[in-house]
Order: C-alpha cells, then structure tokens, then sequence
C-alpha cells in the first residue's frame, strides 16, 4: 500500500512540478508571481481535449499510430500554450512593470478570474470528457497497480524537466534568462534584450505547464474549468517548497508535494488533503522562506 | 497615432485573436464582443486620459465633491436612510447585501488600500465571524446576538492575529498567497468541524437581533441597523486615516524602508491594521448570518474574496468613498443584470486588468496614489 | 449644490418607481429556481425545462383560471446568498409558486422567505431531511428523502448483494454527508464498515483515497455523492485494481457518470425511482419533452410534476393566492407522471418508491 501511495503522489508530482517550473522561471526572471499560471495549464488541458476530439478528421498517418498522435497534440497545445503566455505578459504585466507591487498582482488575479471564466462560457461549465485513448487497464505488480498511461506520465515529465535543464544551461537564450534573473540590470548593459527574455521565460513556463494540463487531462479523463485555480495554489506550493526561483527545487518541490499529499491522505484523513499543501505553504514560507534548495536570502518581497 | 502605439495596437489585437482560437470552433459568437469590448475600452482610456474636456470636467467634479463634503455625505446619507420607504422588500434586501460588502470593503481597504498588503482570504475573517455567532447564539444557544456581535469580531480579530504574527514578515506576492490558503483552509475546516459547525449542512435557525420586545425581523429594520454599522464603520475608519495611525500606514504604504528608519514600528503598524480590517470583517459576517438565518461553508468560496477585492479595486484603493460605491456597482448591478450573470466573473475580471492597466486609482481614486502614478509617468521615457 | 439636491431627488424618485413591480391580474407568474448557470448548471436547465413543459402544456389548455401562466426563473448559482436573493425577488414579482431549488443549502435558506410570505415551495430535487423539518407548512417535495433513499441502498446490499464488508466514501456535502450515513445506519449489524472517507468535491486526485479503500478490502463501495466526483472515484478505483462494485444515489444516475468513469461503470448501482420510461404515466411526458428538448435529464419529470401540482392546486384553490393554494397542495391526491403522489404533515411525499439500478453495457438499467 506504502508503494502504491508512492507511485499516485509521483505521478500527481510530475505534474505539480512541470507546472512549478513555469512559477519559478518567472520569478527568476521578474520577481513576482504570475498568479495566472494555473489557468494556462487549465487552458492546456482543453486544448488537450479539443485537439484528442478532432482525432477522426485528423490524416490518416496519425490516426493509425497512437504515440505520434500524442505527441502532435502536446506539441500543439503546447505550442498555443506559449502564445497564451506570450500575450499575457504583454497585457497584463509589461505595462505594469515598475507599478507598485499590489498592481500586477491585482491585474494577474484579474487575468487569472477572466481566462476562466472565458473557457467556462465557452466550453461550459459541465466537466468534460476526454476520449477513452489510451487503455485504462491495470496491470499489477508485487501489489502495486498501474495503469500503462501513469508510467507514459511519469516519463513524459521527467523528459520534459530534462529539456527544460537542456535548455536553461545550455543554451544562448537561457544563459540570458540565468544572466537576467541574477541581475535585470546588468544584463542589459551587456546587451542582452531584457524584454525578450522575460517573454521567452513565459513561453517556457505555458509550455510546460500546457504539458502538464494534456496529462492530466489524459490521466484524470475529465476536466474543467476550475482545474487551474487548486492546481495553480499546489504548484505555487511546490515552487515555494522547492526554493522559489531555483528551478532543480522546483522540480523536487513537486514531487515530494504530490508525495506528501498521497501519503497524508493516505495514512490519515483524506477529507483534509487540500489543507496539507496550504499548511506546508504557510509553514515554509514562515519558518524557511527559501525553500529546501534555495538560499538564504534577506529580501523577500 | 504614432509607429510604436501602432505596432502595441497590432500585438494587442492579435492576442486577443489568438487567445480566442482554439475556441471560436464551439463559440464563435462571444469573439465579437470581446473585441468590441476591448477595442472599446483602449479607445476610451485613451480619449479620457487626452481629452481636455473629460479631465477638467473630472476635476472640477472631485473639487466640488471635496469642497461640499459635509453636504454630501449628509445628502448620501439621507438618501440611503429613505431607501427602504420606497421600496420592495427585495429591493431592500439588495440594499442590506450592498451594506454588508460594503463593510466587507471598507475593512479590506484597510489593509490592501492603507497599508498595501494584498489580502486574498478575506472571507476566512468574513466566516469566522457569522461562524461564532451561529454557534453561539444558534448552535448552543449560549448568549444573545448582543454579545455574540462583538464576540465575532473578536474572534475573527483573534485569527487576524493569529495569522498575522508569522504572515506579515512577509510581504507582497507571498503574503497574499498565504492569506489565500487561510480563506481555503478556514472553509476546509469548516465542512470537515461537524460537531462544532454542522459541516456542510451549516446552521440553521439563526434569529434575527432584537431591542428588548422590538425584533429587527423586518428586511426595513434590519437594513437601517446595517446601516447604522457600515456608517459607525466607515467613521472609524476615516478617522482613522486622519489619525496619526493612519499616516503611519500610508508611510509604510509608499515605503517601508523610509519609514521604519523615521522611526515607525512597521510590523506592529502592520498588525494592527490587518486585525482591524479582521475585526470589522468578522462583524460583518455576524450580520451576514443573522440576515440569512443560515449559513453554510457555500457562502464563503474564494470567489467572495476576489469579489470583494474587486470592489476595492474598482472604487478606489486606499478610498474609503470608493469603497462603498465599488460594493454598490458590484452587488446591486449584477441583481438587475440577472440574465448576465453567466458573464459577471469574466467582466469583473477584465476589468481589473483594465483597471489595473489604465486606471489604478479606481473610480474615485486615491489622492495618494494617483500623485504617485503621475510621477511615476513624468519620470518615464 | 443645487446639482447635489437634484442628483439626490432623482435617486429617491428611481427608488420610489421600482415599488410599482409585478402587477396583478394578467397573468399567474410560477417561479422555477435552481443553478441555471455555475458547474452544475445541467441540474437547472433540465428542471426548468420540465417546468416550461408543463407551463406550455397548461398554457396550450387555455391557462388557469382563464389566466396565461408565465414562468420567471431565477438562477441561484448554487449559492445560498444568491438563492434568498431569488426567493425575494420572487416574492416581489408577485410569483404565487415555486419549483426549486436544487441544492439544500440553497433550498434551506431560500424556504424561509417563502414561507413569510406565504408562497408554496416544491423542491424537486432537495433529499435533505431537514428542509421540511423546519415544521413550515408551504414547503413541500416530490422527490424522496435521503433517510429512504439510504434505507434502500442498504437494503439492497443487505438482502441482495449480501455484502459483508462495505467501504463508504462521501463528498461533504449535505446531500453526500447525509445520504452516506443514512446508508451506514441502515446496514445492520451484519456489516462491518471498513472504511468511512469523506472527499473534497471539485477536486480530481482521489488516488489516495480508493487505494485505501482497495487496501481495506471491501465488497462493495458506496458513494454519496454527485457523478463527476463518482466517476472519477471509479475510473480511479478500477485503476489501483479495485474489483468491488460501487453503489450511489440519485447524485451519481446520469449519463455523466458513465462518460467520465467509462467502462470501469459497468456493473455499477443507483438507487432513485423507478424508470420513468417503463411507467405507463411518464409516457406522454417523456414523449413531449423529447420532442421539445431532447433527452430528459433525471429531475425533469420531477420538476414537470411539482410544476402541475402547483397548477393544479391554484385552479382548485380557484385563486392564485399563495395562502389558498398550500392547504390545496397538502390535499392534493395526484396522478401525474411519476405515478401517483400524496403529501404528508411534513410535506415529503407519503411513498417513495426507490428502486435500484445498474449500469450494463454502458446504460443505467432497474434492477428487477
């Protein structure tokens, strides 16, 4: 039963963590919660949906093979994801840059209230229903069960946290996200385009946490629209337990938060299982406001 | 119109059309009136910030407001005493709803618009307040709603303390999400407390307060009570942005750092501010409970936080005027537009980004605030 | 200053107008109120459709009392304050009945403005006991009440499944948390209880949750609760190697339930009333409605009833007159769609026939 607990909270913290990174990657970069992150990864999921219902008018050559298929809507939902974010920080966050800090905040609650209600009106209230894709069929082993699709999950964003590294450290745009998130200042003195970097940083965060949405959407089979808002908070969650702003704590941060909620609701009650992300919220932000992985710092605002 | 707004424009648009996409398949009806609507509100916030006209007539509004303030507060007053003369007993219970978020505001005012502390969870303060005086004066019966009104603000003042001492060394984004998650784990606990709170099925039988014969069961009584609440808040509260208190918040407001080296002890300032603004939200929420005679944890979503937040916004952070007029815009609206109400949320919020974007001060705005967004766009490129 | 007066005479001049609402004669207005929008805005629209039916069915008849009947819904988004603000405007608009409510948080509340104003109120859906323990005599409901419903769930496993280990799982709500321990009470002593959770609704991780339950070994699962938060706990049970079959209550009979948990539903039970397809009454009534909406959801035929009972009452009271309709409702001795309905002291209805019924080959089906 201890294995069984182990492998739902992994798999559940995959996802808690693809979607932390995208808090953690903006922080970096703007020192400031984007609060509507949660809706992107809400908004990944149906589009994860829309594009799984169009599979009978997709080319035949996807239709025929399943992982292909899968990885096309990934990549598009992902893709339209980054758009969303794109466009977010443009809107809601670039005219408020150098505002007093209780505006942006305002202004990304009100983005977060306004992308769900948009897809509440137009996708309805009603939950939806993903398509049956991939088989549901336990298979178990020495007394743990999974089912196929968990262990794609658990894959997936690994691989997933991998190219985010790859692409952080090794690459010419993310040394200039690493170099902006040390120093706005400096970095554009020498010549690094501060505002392509902070957009490139929402797009990566949308991109995973579009990610994140698809699997979820697959793993659960049903959405809706107020999946951003509790999944958003338990992200956030994990990226403050992590070390908000270090991307290998947020990645950790998740997976011990999906871990910590399967056991507890697991071995002691599981009427309480949202008030233990909120009370490891609280506890670390009181008595380790940098997190497991994060360094001490005096500013915390 | 020159190159650079152009090119904003074009991103602005585009955006708005990606973000449509994917489901214009299913709705392609709304796309228009989001555009409209957008469209709509950069040409205005463009023409009434250019326009000589609309500002000066603004301006000499607000002079003549100020000059007059006595008379109108006095004539505001009197009209909100008539209200209830003329009209329907629903009518009235609207009012008595617009009283109590306007208390709501007011109280988060405090925080969020004084001191510059993001509250999230303020119906946490709300629900601890109706809570205590359910179960005090329905659940066990143990005293009257006299004593139980104060007893509720208190003890939501307690929780305010409480959450306060460990929360406001924080500050900003995190402090927010923080009183986010005690708004959640407040409703948590009270589905889950059955032998203290009823669980999900509430309490019931919540009587309404009366004067020794005189029961206030009356919507007309009971609205003039709320209302004698909401004025003795509302005096308290602008005395106190008066009193010494209340410049200290606004110090600390605009810049901490400045003034605790002038000498301010900026955390006990802080306290103070937010179990006040706990208080009277937890007196709120005993009049919230005794006007519905039930109460359930339905009634204290986070939805209600961003509601009340909204109307904060929407009048004017750190205006105590706007307050109420944002409380008044937001209940009483919705009610006549009930055949929008599918649409409420979506426009509460956009127009917060709008708000936010175009317009920070409010409505009515905050004197403070608005000097400084005006130096901030002097000293811009 | 001068302006400041007239802005002030202009404002009490608007209050003073808006008294003059709902004028009385032309017609006899029926109230329909429920979730009309919000997450479960489904519930809403197939109650408000059922009383549109018997509206129009009414209307096509010529009215009552030689009066158009029109129908005034009122959307309480679930929400309790948002409901007394319905139920008030109700009673302003001069409604003279009302079918409603859904849930009983909202119904709870909402019933005391009905009853100072003397409106009759038949909630076609509110399986709380307490809705009509609160001793007003204008309350009424068609449907049945969660202590029967809870009864004939354990029945049902006692004497049919024979279960011996049974596993119990709520969604805190009124309705779940009620339902759930009625069912528990019900059991006997035969029947160990080896596992009683409650879940957090709206939520989509209940992986926890049904691996202890897989773990406490049970041979049958009841779930209090509705059918988004019940499929899901299915699918997700089927999925950790779960093999008992659930059981539920009205919440979980929809087709909702069978979409979400797919095939790991079959074999799964709802107690609710007998298939309104298969009653002889409820033909007419299922026919119609097709025709007009579509497929009937589970509470249409239950807010179409309530709707005619009201009706009814209003032309034997021989006024539209809330005070003169209720005793004529306590009276009422009805054949409608659901068969045959009759109200007692409280207001519940005198028999409940709940039945149960199983999901095979993907469809709910009574179980005879």
């Amino acid at each position: 039963m201890f294995l069984q607990h182990l492998l739902n909270g992994i798999t559940i913290g995959g996802s808690y963590a693809l979607i932390a990174l995208g808090y953690t990657l903006v922080y970096g970069v703007l020192k400031l919660i984007n609060f509507a992150h949660g809706e992107i990864y809400m908004i990944g999921a149906y589009l994860g949906f829309i594009l799984i219902s169009l599979l009978p008018a997709m080319p035949p050559f996807l239709q025929g093979s399943l992982p292909l298929f899968l990885l096309v809507v990934f990549g598009i939902a992902a893709m339209i994801c980054s758009l969303y974010g794109f466009y977010l920080e443009k809107i809601c966050y670039r005219p408020l840059r150098g505002a007093p800090k209780l505006t942006p905040l305002i202004s990304a609650l009100g983005a977060s209230i306004f992308l769900q209600n948009f897809v509440m009106i137009s996708m309805g209230a009603k939950d939806r229903i993903f398509p049956q894709t991939i088989g549901m069929r336990a298979i178990s082993l020495g007394g743990v069960s999974f089912t196929p699709l968990q262990l794609t999950i658990i894959f997936s964003s690994i691989a997933l946290m991998a190219l985010l590294y790859w692409f952080i450290n090794r690459t010419r745009l993310g040394t200039a996200i690493r170099a902006t998130s040390t120093d706005p200042f400096m970095a554009a003195l020498v010549g690094i385009n501060v505002d392509t970097v902070i957009s490139v940083t929402f797009m990566a965060g949308s991109f995973l946490a579009a990610c994140a949405g698809v699997m979820i959407g697959l793993y659960y089979g049903s959405i809706n629209f107020t999946l951003g808002y509790l999944g958003g908070i338990k992200a956030f969650t994990a990226a403050v337990l992590g070390g908000i702003g270090n991307v290998p704590g947020a990645m950790v941060g998740g997976f011990l938060l999906g871990i910590i909620e399967a056991l507890g609701a697991g071995y002691f009650s599981s009427e309480y299982k949202d008030v233990y992300a909120f009370f490891i919220l609280i506890a670390v932000l009181v008595f380790r406001p940098a997190g497991l992985l994060g360094k001490r710092s005096d500013e915390r605002a | 119109m020159n190159a650079r707004n152009l090119r904003h424009d074009l991103f602005f648009y585009l955006g708005i059309l990606l973000i449509c996409v994917p489901f214009l398949k299913i709705h392609t009806l709304y796309v228009l009136p989001v555009f409209l609507g957008a469209w709509g509100l950069r040409r205005f916030a463009d023409f009434a910030g250019e326009n000589r006209l609309m500002v000066t007539l603004r301006e000499r509004t607000v002079n003549s407001v100020l000059a007059h303030r006595r008379v109108t507060v006095g004539l505001i007053l009197a009209v909100a005493l008539l209200i209830p003369l003329g009209a329907s007993d629903y009518l009235i219970e609207v009012f008595t709803s617009v009283i109590l978020y306007a208390i709501l505001a007011t109280a988060l005012n405090i925080t969020v618009g004084l001191t510059g502390v993001l509250v999230l969870g303020f119906i946490g303060f709300y629900a601890v307040g109706a809570y205590t005086t359910g179960i005090l004066t329905a659940k066990f019966a143990l005293c009257g709603f006299w004593i139980a009104l104060p007893l509720s603000g208190l003890a939501a003042m307690l929780c305010g303390i409480l959450l306060g001492i460990p929360a406001l060394r924080l500050r900003g984004d995190y402090l927010a999400v923080v009183t986010l998650g005690f708004g959640e784990i407040i409703r948590i606990f009270l589905t889950n407390l059955n032998g203290l709170t009823g669980g999900p099925n509430g309490i019931l039988g919540i009587k309404r307060p009366s004067f020794g014969l005189f029961t206030l069961d009356h919507p007309r009584d009971f609205y003039w009570f709320a209302l004698a609440v909401l004025s003795l808040v509302i005096l308290i509260v602008a005395r106190l942005v008066d009193s010494r208190y209340g410049r200290a918040w606004i110090a600390i407001r605009e810049n901490e750092m400045a003034a605790g080296a002038l000498g301010i002890n900026v955390f006990r300032k802080h306290l103070l501010s937010f179990s006040l603004s706990a208080f009277f939200g937890g007196i709120a929420g005993s009049l919230f409970a005794v006007k519905q005679g039930f109460i359930s944890p339905d009634s204290f979503t986070f939805y209600e936080s961003v509601l009340i937040l909204c109307m904060v916004v929407l009048g004017g952070i750190g205006n105590v005027a706007g307050s109420v007029t944002g409380a008044l815009l937001l209940i009483a609206a919705p009610e006549f537009l009930r055949e929008f109400s599918l649409y409420r949320m979506l426009v509460f919020g956009a127009v917060m980004i709008a708000f936010m974007v175009f317009r920070p001060s409010g409505l009515l705005g905050s004197r403070v605030i608005a000097q400084e967004i005006k130096d901030r766009a002097d000293d811009g490129p | 200053m001068k302006k400041l007066l007239v802005v002030g005479l202009v404002g009490l001049a608007m209050v003073a107008c808006t008294k003059k609402e709902g004028q009385e004669g032309a017609v006899i207005k029926i109230g329909a109120a429920g979730q009309l929008t919000g997450p479960e805005a489904v519930f809403g629209s197939d109650m408000l459709n059922g009383v549109k039916l018997a509206v129009e069915e009414w209307n096509a008849k010529g009215g009552v009392l030689g009066k158009k009947i029109e129908l005034v819904p009122g959307d309480d988004q679930a929400e309790p304050r948002q409901a007394v603000a319905v139920a008030n405007k109700f009673v302003t608009e001069g409604v003279v009945g009302v079918v409603g409510h859904f849930n009983s948080s909202c119904s709870i509340p909402a019933s005391e403005v009905y009853h100072k104003a003397g409106i009759p109120q038949i909630s076609q859906a509110c399986t709380n006991p307490k809705l009509t323990d609160q001793g007003f005599d204008n309350v009424f409901r068609v449907c049945g009440l969660d202590d029967q419903q809870g009864k004939a769930a354990a029945d049902f496993a006692v004497q049919k499944l024979k279960v011996k280990r049974v596993a119990i799982i709520h969604d805190k709500t009124t309705y779940g948390q009620g339902f759930a321990e009625e069912f528990k009470k019900n059991l006997g002593t035969g029947v160990e209880v080896v596992a009683f959770e409650g879940i957090a609704k709206g939520e989509k991780d209940y992986s926890p949750v049904v691996t202890k339950i897989k773990s406490a070994n049970p041979d049958l699962v009841f779930f209090g609760g509705i059918f988004t938060e019940g499929g899901l706990l299915i699918r997700q049970y089927k999925a950790v190697g779960g093999t008992a079959p659930f059981i539920g209550g009205d919440g979980i009979m929809s087709e909702e339930l069978l979409k979400i948990g797919g095939p790991a539903t079959e074999g799964t039970y709802a107690t609710f009333g007998p298939d309104t397809k298969e009653i002889p009454s409820a033909k007419g009534f299922n026919e119609n409605y097709r025709k007009k909406y579509g497929e009937p959801g589970v509470y249409s035929v239950y807010a179409y009833d309530a709707a005619n009972i009201i009706l009814q009452s209003i032309q034997k009271a021989g006024a539209a007159d809330g005070k003169k309709i209720t005793p004529e409702i306590r009276a009422i001795d009805y054949n409608g769609a659901l068969g045959h309905i009759q109200f007692d002291a409280k207001g519940d209805v005198k028999e409940s026939p709940y039945v149960v019924w199983k999901v095979e080959n993907n469809k709910f089906k009574q179980v005879k």
